[in-house]
């Protein structure tokens, strides 16, 4: 029963993440926790086996459309394996509470960004810009060492919370390095996998990923991602964003009075 | 930096990526399915064989390009590659924190 629960669930948190763009990843770790009883250094390492799969579905997509740059990928996941790997393996000596309040942290600057931005996750108007006739401008990328140290941080917060940390990565490459967005956000998802498997493997030899848990989980989330791919363009994003959002905000909430109970 | 990409290399990687995806999502419905009909260790010994093959499969990926880096004589990347798989695999050796 709780195997179906784990997959219907896994599928809502990959439809929506995929719809908003957002990435289901901030979803599965927090819910894992607090609804499914996993400890929170489960819920983290089962929600990055979630993350990978994803990214590798829809990775190959990208990649067939020879929209990502695997070099400038290649060299960024030094730094965010390098990260995602020691912060993994921090995260073996951090307590229950401190994750979870890092997490309901992390929940609420993420909705406070989304909520100020009026719900605007995707810049549809650069992204356009960028490809004017489906071709991809010839650029450089630059200033790689701000690249790199910003690669460093977006690998460890992976590796602590569980989550792909595309929004960070998109970023980087778009503003720092000059990448056109198209390329910015084809090569954090190719960079999403390795980053989360740099994690997850250490995650999984400290005994941390449970298979009767993770596998239900990435069936759900595979399957309600590559169905959101497809709905995406159909659907009135910004009223899912507010969805997410309030989800968050909930989940946020609960953490807190979580860690509140715990504390009094 | 853009134009050096050729559609070749894209494609073989892609590959390993739809391989290891599909592959392991077939594995782990596997799994689950027989949960339906088997009491035990059997469907979890399946779905763990999709867990660890999803976590391989990056790994997987960045050893194939390292390898089409050297083949292309880019050693600059082939090295770049080469350091990503070393982290990696490091993770797996020294992985092993409190329990």
């Amino acid at each position: 029963m709780v195997t179906v629960l784990l997959v219907i669930f896994g599928f809502v948190a990959g439809l929506l993440g995929a719809l908003t763009g957002i990435g289901g990843g901030v979803l599965l770790t927090p819910v894992l926790a607090l609804h499914f009883g996993v400890p929170i250094r489960q819920a983290i390492g089962t929600s990055l086996v979630a993350v990978i799969t994803t990214s590798a579905a829809s990775s190959s997509v990208h990649l067939q459309r020879h929209t990502t740059d695997i070099r400038l990928g290649m060299t960024l996941e030094l730094a965010t394996a390098m990260g995602a790997a020691v912060m993994a393996y921090l995260v073996g000596y951090f307590n229950r509470s401190v994750l979870e309040g890092l997490f309901a942290a992390f929940l609420l600057y993420s909705s406070f960004t989304i909520l100020r931005s009026g719900g605007k996750l995707k810049s549809d108007k650069h992204a356009a810009a960028m490809t004017p006739n489906g071709e991809i401008p010839p650029y450089t990328p630059k200033r790689y060492p701000l690249g790199l140290s910003a690669s460093l941080v977006a690998g460890g917060l992976s590796g602590l919370l569980g989550i792909g940390g595309g929004p960070i990565k998109v970023p980087v490459m778009f503003i720092f390095m000059d990448v056109p967005l198209i390329v910015a956000t084809a090569t954090s998802n190719f960079m999403i996998g390795v980053t989360a498997a740099a994690s997850a493997i250490v995650y999984y030899r400290r005994g941390d990923i449970q298979p009767g848990i993770a596998a239900p989980l990435a069936v759900g989330v595979f399957v309600g991602s590559l169905l959101g791919a497809r709905l995406a363009p159909r659907v009135h994003t910004k009223v899912v964003v507010y969805l997410l959002v309030a989800v968050m905000l909930y989940l946020a909430a609960h953490l807190s009075v979580h860690l509140l109970g715990e504390a009094l | 930096m853009s134009e050096m990409r050729e559609p070749g290399f894209d494609r073989i990687v892609a590959l390993v990526l739809r391989v290891g995806a599909f592959g392991c999502f077939v594995i782990m419905v596997g799994g689950l399915v027989a949960g339906l009909f088997l009491k035990g260790q059997v469907p979890l010994d399946i779905e763990r064989a999709g867990v660890v093959l999803m976590l391989a499969t990056p790994v997987v990926r960045v050893a194939v390009a390292c390898f089409l880096f050297f083949r292309e004589k880019d050693y600059r990347y082939g090295y770049v590659s080469l350091g990503v798989l070393l982290i990696l695999l490091l993770g797996s050796v020294f992985g092993i924190g409190e329990h």
